[in-house]
């Protein structure tokens, strides 16, 4: 698409799942598989009940505003959003709207995008409360309450992004943020992150500050995965060209589709003429709540290291390559169990190269986070400390590694098992070397002869000593043996 | 300004899920008119616009915000008690499609 | 000997002296309660296996009272005197209804109300229209319709009622009885089913200024249900009536008062502002200052209309919780749109489908400036008006209403141009979330009529002892109803 531009912007819904309870009631926070079993009466709206604002729910939302450079307002209203649906009890959402501010309002955040910082703007952020979920049966449809009133964050981008890709890579720098920030571990499979899409298309040569020169915007409900938002945006800037090559762009209305997973396709909901009017007002039941100066610079104080940040302090203060940098803050649980290595005194570059190497990999073969697993940030950095004070050799710590994971037994244990020690002592090495040479005169006239044949006598001592003795020493007494010879 | 017709007033009905008799239907014009006509005086009143609009009683209100802990969820025999068609402890309703 | 049409203290007294039994006073207020509801029809609900409980310093303890049937109350049926919750039985208590249970006061009855509080007739319930017990003919007004007329015939000492517009302040004026909505927040709405949650109030319903601040300090307290909840620990209503006025200045409103604003006034507004007229020269007997003031005429004008739209606004969203899925009758239909609609028109009497219509215009996008927030608007001109008149004064006193209760025959609900400020006026008190009460202050045809004194936010204890020293200087205290005949 040389010829035309396109303009995406996003509502990014991520649930906030650190806080213990619910937004607006005191049920737990948690999800449940037991259905209706986090409930409190106002999560079902029983006659008479009231919201009442959870105050860590508040000061995480404050915290995203801030990472995301939003100005705070100096008094929280929050609003009603009504309308009807099974899914939500009381008939309305309670949600906040522009005017009144809301948490957070007109920012900017840096992001990268294929190597290459971009800028994203934030037009607001606001706080609300998640519906029931529903499951759907042939004949009817069930609705368990757990997830009423579970707090959410909406993001509502403008339209500031020109690609799927760009789109991808903000959405992807949010979650890092929320995961960093100890908001919410953000995780869509669980149903944690779900966006809406809007996407219009505009000539390439025209300029895109003035708004005139927009296209017809297209909003895209309910993509609840990155690879979904990626396929909607791509299939719908494709359809729109379409309709622009063939003359009929103009003649498409502002409309709401969705994004079809079974076709990989948008789907035509309703047009912005039959947009639903949700008679938005202020909460009463919510009195309207003085943000402090002193508490805002609490929140702010409380903002963790983040991806961005621990990502340049790997290359510049732990020389690690950019590569290796991004894989290790990609993920935040990653990165804290690299840091904790790290705190523990272990060295940033090997440390970097375990888990890139090593680590990962395992992860990655059984899909496991890395909290699951048994070897914890000191075993491995007991592992590597082994290595170092030459107890035992780097190839026997890959098999002492791999069999804590795979035996959930602690490293020293396992070494003892094996019986595993470095013969590091010269008066057990020397006569083997000796042994060794004599009977293998021969290839000591090769090696002279400038054959390399020095890693088969090293390979010999390591088979006597079934691989404990030290690599570097032995090939050390190798090499004074020979030429005393 | 749009007027509010008999036909906005069975519109709005209808969006409100309820049914309104044709005599219901003549008594919401009827007061909707003296209202209008009250709100018509009302915009009269000097600088009314620049009145901050009054969305809570108290208005300087001071609280403090719930602290985050977790209270016991409420019995599921409590939940549906008074509900006239569940199912395997969620509440039943007609098939929901998009 | 009768202890129910005897004051709280009176009957505290007796209990404490082991004159009657808690269990005595249960069995003659549900005896009483049956006798009324075949009358007047005041109750969805008379709890006959109420119980009695054990007499303690609590002045509330082992006396039995109504409880309106739009607080919720854990395995008593709470319908909101609506077919929407005809069968509905919480599972939890209203804050304010509990806290009187720790005080051990008894409910033995759920009164009958304009449903869910919308209405101001007692007529729209959904177990029937509501007598009065002076006039059999006449409205009750509402909503807390049969909290007000069980209080009048002396069922109980009081009852509890709820209070968006004058729905305390107004029966009470009707059926001859004292009226009293706290300071917004002083009392818990938690578990009260919701009007409009910017102007519910709960209070309550007795015979005297005494017992309505024992009362309310009985349902009072910061709730952590209710975030508009505060606290009120250091305020002890009851002790702090004391009957001294010295320096006390009251004012009234020139526009509503004055005989000459209404040129073709009829006999009985007439007595009514003369009546109220009278009880200003009792005031001034007693020492208290009596000034007339003058309010901008165009506020008055439209606080009638401010209140329907945002009352009307905030109960059709109140209101959506009602679909019938959860609790409630389930509708028919084929799909939930159906059910609900089923349940809704089944449900609601044509009062609430015309305000929620209402409600909902003037919240769309395109009409909410003009409507909505304009009432908004005009709200705290007014809220800021009164509190300027309380820098001067301590309290507004005003006439209840145009005289006493309608006639049944030929009622409406529904906004009457000539006289609506004066009828509608008490809805300023819900405006700003003043402390309000309503007391006696006379008969006109043998119909009681009543004076209605508001103060500024938390300014209760002041508004109660003005009110408890003008009902001093009348002899209204305690009256129970009794039937008027005149054709």
């Amino acid at each position: 698409m040389t010829k035309y531009k396109a303009l995406i912007g996003l509502e990014m819904h991520c649930e906030i799942s650190e806080t213990n309870t619910k937004v607006f009631s005191s049920a737990e926070n948690s999800y449940k598989d037991v259905p209706n079993s986090n409930i409190r009466p106002v999560d079902m709206a029983f006659p008479g009940t009231l919201p009442v604002v959870n105050k860590e729910a508040v000061k995480m939302a404050l915290k995203a505003s801030m990472i995301l450079n939003c100005k705070q307002p100096e008094y929280m209203y929050f609003e009603r959003k009504n309308y009807y649906y099974p899914d939500l009890p009381k008939g309305y959402q309670i949600t906040q709207e522009t005017k009144p501010a809301p948490v957070g309002i007109y920012g900017s955040l840096e992001y990268e995008c294929k190597g290459e910082k971009r800028v994203a703007v934030i037009n607001n952020l606001h706080l609300e409360e998640d519906a029931a979920s529903t499951d759907h049966y042939s004949s009817y449809s069930t609705i368990d309450y757990n997830r009423a009133g579970v707090p959410l964050l909406e993001l509502v981008t403008e339209p500031c992004f020109h690609s799927a890709d760009e789109a991808v890579a903000f959405l992807e720098t949010m979650r890092s943020i929320y995961q960093y920030a100890g908001i919410s571990e953000a995780d869509s499979r669980k149903g944690q992150i779900r966006c809406d899409v809007n996407v219009s298309i505009m000539d390439e040569d025209l300029d895109e500050s003035d708004i005139n020169n927009w296209g017809t915007k297209i909003e895209i409900k309910n993509v609840n995965s990155f690879g979904g938002v990626r396929d909607a945006i791509n299939y719908e800037i494709d359809r729109q060209i379409e309709l622009k090559e063939s003359g009929e762009y103009d003649k498409m209305e502002q409309q709401t589709r969705r994004w079809d997973e079974d076709s990989l396709s948008t789907i035509y909901m309703r047009s912005k003429v039959d947009a639903i009017d949700y008679k938005y007002f202020v909460e009463p039941n919510i009195p309207k709540y003085k943000i402090s100066k002193e508490w805002l610079e609490e929140i702010r104080k409380s903002i963790p290291e983040l991806a961005s940040e621990r990502k340049t302090k790997y290359i510049e203060k732990y020389g690690l390559s950019d590569y290796d940098a991004t894989i290790i803050v990609k993920d935040k649980l990653v990165s804290d169990y690299y840091e904790e290595v790290i705190k523990l005194g272990g060295n940033p570059k090997k440390a970097s190269n375990w888990l890139t190497s090593v680590i990962l990999g395992h992860l990655n073969k059984y899909d496991l986070e890395i909290n699951e697993i048994y070897l914890t940030p000191k075993m491995l950095f007991d592992i590597m400390k082994m290595v170092d004070d030459g107890k035992i050799s780097s190839k026997q710590s890959k098999d002492v590694l791999y069999k804590c994971l795979s035996d959930c037994k602690e490293p020293q244990v396992i070494v003892d098992e094996l019986g595993l020690k470095q013969v590091g002592d010269e008066d057990t090495i020397r006569p083997l070397v000796i042994e060794i040479l004599d009977a293998h005169l021969d290839l000591i006239e090769e090696y002279r002869k400038g054959r390399n044949v020095f890693d088969f006598f090293v390979g010999q001592v390591m088979k006597a000593t079934r691989g404990q003795a030290n690599p570097s020493l032995t090939a050390k007494i190798i090499k004074e043996e020979i030429e005393k010879r | 300004m749009e007027k509010f017709t008999k036909e906005m007033v069975d519109d709005y009905a209808d969006k409100l899920l309820i049914g309104l008799t044709e005599e219901e239907n003549k008594m919401v014009l009827d007061e909707f008119n003296i209202i209008d006509s009250d709100i018509a005086k009302v915009m009269e009143i000097d600088n009314i616009e620049s009145v901050e609009p009054m969305t809570h009683t108290l208005d300087d209100f001071v609280y403090e915000l719930r602290e985050d802990v977790i209270e016991e969820s409420v019995d599921i025999d409590d939940l549906l008690k008074n509900c006239d068609d569940y199912i395997n402890d969620e509440v039943r309703v007609p098939k929901v499609v998009e | 000997m009768e202890y129910m049409s005897k004051s709280i203290e009176e009957i505290h007294e007796a209990l404490k002296s082991s004159k009657v039994t808690s269990e005595q006073l249960v069995k003659e207020s549900l005896e009483k309660a049956h006798a009324h509801q075949d009358e007047y029809n005041s109750f969805v609900t008379i709890i006959d296996d109420a119980k009695a409980t054990e007499v303690t310093d609590s002045l509330l303890s082992g006396i039995p009272y109504g409880i309106k049937d739009n607080y919720s109350t854990k395995d008593i049926l709470s319908t909101g005197s609506s077919n929407t919750l005809k069968d509905y039985v919480p599972f939890f208590t209203a804050t304010a209804i509990k806290n009187l249970e720790s005080n051990g006061a008894i409910g033995v009855t759920k009164c009958a109300m304009d449903e869910f509080g919308m209405g101001g007739t007692g007529t729209t319930c959904h177990t029937g229209t509501v007598l009065n017990p002076w006039d059999k003919t006449r409205m009750t007004a509402g909503s807390s319709a049969g909290s007000a007329a069980s209080v009048a015939s002396g069922v109980y000492p009081y009852a509890t009622g709820s209070d968006t517009g004058d729905s305390i302040r107004k029966p009470a004026a009707y059926c001859g009885i004292v009226g009293y909505k706290p300071t917004y927040g002083m009392i818990s709405r938690y578990g009260l089913f919701p009007f409009a949650s910017s102007l519910d109030h709960c209070g309550c319903l007795t015979r005297s200024v005494k017992d309505a601040a024992i009362v309310v300090d009985g349902m009072k307290g910061i709730d952590k249900n209710d975030m508009t909840s505060w606290d009120s620990s250091d305020i002890n209503l009851y002790e702090s009536i004391t009957g001294d006025v010295k320096g006390k200045k009251l004012c009234y409103i020139k526009e509503l008062c004055d005989i000459n604003e209404y040129p073709n006034a009829n006999d009985e507004l007439k007595s009514h502002l003369a009546n109220f007229m009278d009880v200003i020269e009792k005031c001034k007997s007693i020492g208290i200052e009596v000034e007339e003031v003058s309010v901008d005429k165009k506020l008055l004008d439209a606080l009638a209309s401010v209140y329907v739209v945002i009352s009307c606004a905030e109960a059709t969203s109140n209101m959506s919780n009602l679909t019938g899925f959860i609790f409630g009758p389930r509708g028919e239909g084929k799909n939930y749109i159906e059910m609900m609609k089923d349940h809704r028109t089944k449900g609601f009497s044509p009062l609430i489908k015309r305000r929620f219509v209402i409600g909902s215009y003037v919240l769309q996008a395109q009409n909410k400036d003009r409507y909505f927030h304009n009432a908004q608007r005009v709200r705290r001109l007014l809220v800021d008006r009164w509190k300027e008149l309380f820098k001067d004064y301590d309290a507004v006193i005003l006439p209840v209403g145009s005289g006493p209760a309608k006639k049944l025959e030929g009622s409406k609900d529904i906004l009457d141009e000539s006289t609506k400020a004066l009828e509608e006026h008490l809805q300023i008190g819900n405006f700003g979330g003043f402390p309000s009460i309503t007391i006696p202050a006379g008969f006109i045809d043998g119909l009681p009529v009543g004076v209605n004194i508001t103060g500024n936010c938390y300014d209760d204890a002041n508004v109660l002892n003005i009110a408890y020293a003008i009902e001093s200087t009348m002899n209204y205290k305690g009256q129970i109803a009794k039937e008027v005949r005149h054709d």
